[in-house]
């Protein structure tokens, strides 16, 4: 299944929504999207995940990447990840630095 | 504001009784996962199960494309088998000898996540990820054996 990326902005939040999967061959799209939401400066970065039905390492080094190009002030949130997303999150101790919401 | 799509890789062979041989490349990521989806359904392996052995094969994939072969030409060569309540995958290459156990990196609980090196990660998550892992070097071929049981509990920890 392919990776779909869209990016948007709510307010002062920018919106990036993922579907398909991600892995080391689809997570470049998703890495390019990051750089354009960092641009926009949004206090907020959301990352809704709910349509991702598998997501490998290579999305934990673009999640890491998020976190380098934003700002100390800028919140990084991924929502509506399914289990083995956010326990492959979890288990690189990204919970700890991004908001992970059910 | 943008839509992506991408298309995945092509250029892979046929899955035939259960051996599949793709190009080392992230195109070939995605053939990988199919064949690994059919041999756990073929051994009747619930879906976290299915989950914890395709991510195992993918990240043990990426790293001999990314690592072993260095983004060089070469080729992966996936058996399968689907045995009563559990599902074999044996992954081939011919990249200079790398033992995944031995080159595994624990992620540090002290370190902060962004100054993790996440490239041993993946070999850390696909070695938590099944239930038995072997490796063995013969013929100049890298070859790792991945198990994962229908019944089996998750190996893999919560947190680091």
């Amino acid at each position: 299944m392919p990776l779909s990326v869209s990016l948007s902005i709510e307010g002062d939040t920018t919106v990036i929504e993922l579907a398909g999967e991600l892995d080391a061959d689809t997570a470049p799209d998703f890495h390019q999207t990051i750089e354009k939401a960092a641009g926009h400066g949004t206090r907020t970065i959301e990352i809704r995940m709910a349509g991702v039905a598998y997501m490998a390492s290579a999305g934990l080094r673009s999640l890491v990447f998020a976190q380098q190009k934003v700002a100390d002030h800028v919140t990084i949130k991924v929502v509506g990840a399914i289990e083995p997303v956010s326990r492959t999150i979890r288990t690189a101790g990204l919970d700890r630095s991004i908001v992970l919401d059910g | 504001m943008g839509d992506v799509r991408r298309r995945r890789g092509t250029g892979t062979t046929e899955p035939a009784a259960g051996e599949l041989q793709v190009p080392a490349s992230l195109g070939s990521l995605a053939a990988i996962a199919s064949f690994v989806q059919a041999v756990a359904g073929r051994a009747g392996l619930d879906r976290h199960a299915t989950y914890r052995l395709r991510l195992a094969v993918d990240e043990l994939a990426t790293n001999i494309v990314t690592h072993g072969y260095r983004g060089g030409t070469g080729r992966i060569t996936v058996r399968g088998r689907a045995g009563a309540g559990r599902a074999r995958i044996v992954v081939e290459d011919s990249a200079p000898a790398f033992d995944p156990v031995a080159g595994c990196l624990r992620p540090p609980a002290d370190v902060p996540p962004e100054r993790r090196r996440i490239g041993g990660l993946g070999i850390h998550l696909a070695l938590t990820s099944v239930d038995e892992f072997s490796y063995v070097r013969r013929d100049g071929l890298n070859i790792s054996t991945l198990t994962v049981k229908a019944e089996g509990t998750d190996p893999c920890p919560p947190r680091p």
